[in-house]
């Protein structure tokens, strides 16, 4: 026995040298300056390539051709799909009404938002202020869907609170039925969850104006509206530009809470580009065509991300200053 | 800014829990309709008080498929942030540290993914799911929901690391240190906000994420947004004291997550670009 396991450590012993050696070099290549960083960013390239560069090239290709899932031969067309993009008066007005919510949404969010961000800014002692600031924010942090959920119990107009306030007073509203009122209904809840946002960007605008600055106006008893554009707006500026330009970008993007209102409905007048280009590809199953709406808007969105990183750069850079 | 004293302050901070309950009224209206029978929800005048009853949340999780959709919510997120958190976290550092000359470029791809409207996104993923068999399948919605948070997690670990003095590295690496140990022993814990930062919105993301389960999922891979314009309808109409349970039960977490990981919160929703607290 005793001289079985000897000899079982003489073999072994040659293989765990070699072994050791092998570890040591591993070591030295893992730990090689040049290896280290390319193998930091091989998991990130990986999910790039796989996610992103290639399912990106085979919509561009697919966008010269007619691929449809209900059909499966497809024919190439060349640019034919994005003239008929560009032709189409389906597409125009949903861009049209999606400008109108982007613009109407994120003004009415800034000013909101400014103003009740300007009310907060003096509430570092206030009683119980995280759970305050905790239920101020609660709208941006619950799923779209569950807002749209419950607006629509109260929106209903049969036993919801909106249409029981309104009968108070003799009238009676379907919001989310009528192609008049459909549209500002599901604003509204846009705004309700997106004006804490721009609270939010306020508080950490005003938070980046400088202390002394405030002070000396204090001092020299400086008007409030002086004040205001000589001191705060000047300081405040960038971060305000990057929260309502994260806030276009993103009311650009809206989908989730008007499918689960309204989808689109009553008639087209909430319809968004994002819920066309849903129903085309998922619906009509047209990918083809979806693919070209799909890039358009991928570019518009890169340019977007292009002012955004501008400003980025500018606000940065007046910090270090 | 405002200096207040007295009853003026009084008044001021009143003002300020008021915005703060406007706010929060609509969602704690459906809370308190969860809690209600199904006459009492459908009830004009609108209750306030009523007996309370736990029915709703009852029937809820005795539904067959909803406590699946609540498990599928919970393991999707956390396994999609672990991937993208690792991932992230070497990229941000590779880019902070080494700066190759893709920095500025993949930065700039990265951010613009999330500027893109997700369904623009979803259209060719899903034709190469449906082409490799991925859909329906935890691996293919796992993965994709990190692609998707990598971005967000590479930009406000970047911040995070720049922010951590070089010398941190050099020390370790001249006293013997593998550059894997200054990496994750040394480096690591130093951006432990920017971690939990990343690692918090991320999960609120996916937790809240509906268009992609909804394209990319399928029977098995349902998490609750889905259900939510799936499984609404029962006797023909909105079964109101269901979505009010479902909605109460799915909202809660993330507003817990917010006032515990408060001061994390302007980084969070900002994809990392704007620092500071509130």
């Amino acid at each position: 026995m005793q001289a079985e396991s000897t000899e079982r450590i003489a073999y072994a012993a040659p293989r765990t040298r070699g072994l050791m050696r092998g570890r040591a070099f591993l070591v030295r290549l893992l730990n090689d300056i040049r290896v280290f960083p390319a193998l930091l960013l091989i998991p990130v390239l990986i999910f790039f390539i796989l996610w992103n560069v290639i399912p990106t090239l085979w919509m561009i290709g697919l966008s010269f051709y007619k691929y449809s899932l209900m059909s499966p031969n497809e024919r190439f067309l060349g640019l034919r799909n994005y003239n008929d993009i560009l032709n189409d008066v389906q597409v125009w007005a949903s861009l049209g009404r999606t400008f109108v919510w982007v613009f109407a949404g994120v003004s009415i969010q800034t000013a909101l938002g400014f103003l009740l961000g300007l009310l907060f800014w003096g509430s570092r002692d206030m009683p119980g202020r995280r759970i305050a600031l905790t239920m101020l924010f609660a709208p941006m942090i619950i799923t779209p869907i569950a807002a749209g959920a419950f607006f629509q119990l109260i929106y209903e107009p049969t036993f919801g609170v909106v249409n029981w306030v309104v009968r108070q007073f003799g009238g009676n509203v379907n919001l989310l039925g009528d192609t008049n009122l459909a549209f500002g209904a599901v604003l509204f809840v846009d705004i309700w969850m997106w004006t804490p946002f721009m609270i939010l960007i306020t508080l950490a605008a005003l938070g980046s104006v400088p202390k002394a600055e405030l002070e000396a106006a204090e001092v020299d008893r400086l008007p409030w509206l002086q004040r205001f554009r000589h001191i705060i707006l000047p300081n405040a500026k960038f971060i305000l530009m990057l929260g309502i330009l994260l806030r276009t970008i993103d009311s650009f993007k809206t989908l989730d809470l008007i499918y689960l209102m309204t989808r689109g409905g009553p008639g087209n007048t909430t319809d968004l580009i994002a819920l066309l280009l849903r129903r085309q590809a998922f619906e009509a199953l047209e990918f083809g065509w979806a693919s070209a709406l799909a890039l358009i808007l991928l570019l518009t969105a890169i340019a977007f991300t292009s002012i955004y990183l501008y400003i980025l750069n500018l606000s940065s850079k007046r910090q270090e200053a | 800014m405002m200096r207040v004293r007295g009853w003026r302050k009084t008044v001021y901070h009143t003002a300020l829990w008021l915005v703060a309950l406007i706010f929060f009224a609509p969602i704690a209206w459906i809370i308190l309709g969860a809690f209600k029978t199904r006459s009492g929800i459908l009830a004009t005048p609108p209750l306030l008080i009523f007996t309370p009853t736990l029915d709703n949340f009852i029937d809820l999780f005795s539904r067959r498929n909803i406590p699946g959709y609540f498990l599928n919510s919970f393991v999707m997120s956390l396994s999609a942030m672990v991937i993208a958190i690792v991932v992230s976290f070497m990229a941000a550092y590779a880019f902070s540290r080494f700066k190759p000359r893709i920095t500025n470029f993949l930065m700039f791809m990265l951010l613009s993914i999330r500027m893109v409207p997700a369904v623009a996104v979803v259209v060719p993923v899903y034709l190469m799911y449906a082409a490799i068999g991925w859909k329906n399948s935890y691996i293919g919605l796992i993965l994709f929901y990190a692609m998707f948070s990598i971005p967000f997690s590479v930009w406000i670990l970047k911040g995070f690391l720049d922010g951590v003095s070089q010398r941190y590295d050099e020390t370790a690496l001249v006293n013997g240190g593998t550059r894997w140990h200054v990496l994750f022993r040394v480096v690591l814990p130093q951006v432990a906000p920017g971690l939990v930062a990343a690692f918090i919105f991320n999960l609120i993301f996916v937790w809240n994420e509906f268009l992609f389960n909804l394209i990319l999922g399928g029977r098995d891979t349902t998490m609750i947004p889905v259900a939510f314009s799936t499984d609404l309808y029962s006797d023909g109409g909105l079964n109101w004291t269901f979505i009010a349970a479902m909605a109460t039960a799915y909202m809660i977490p993330p507003i817990i997550l917010v006032y515990v990981f408060q001061k994390y919160l302007l980084v969070g929703m900002t994809f990392g670009t704007v620092r500071g607290e509130v």
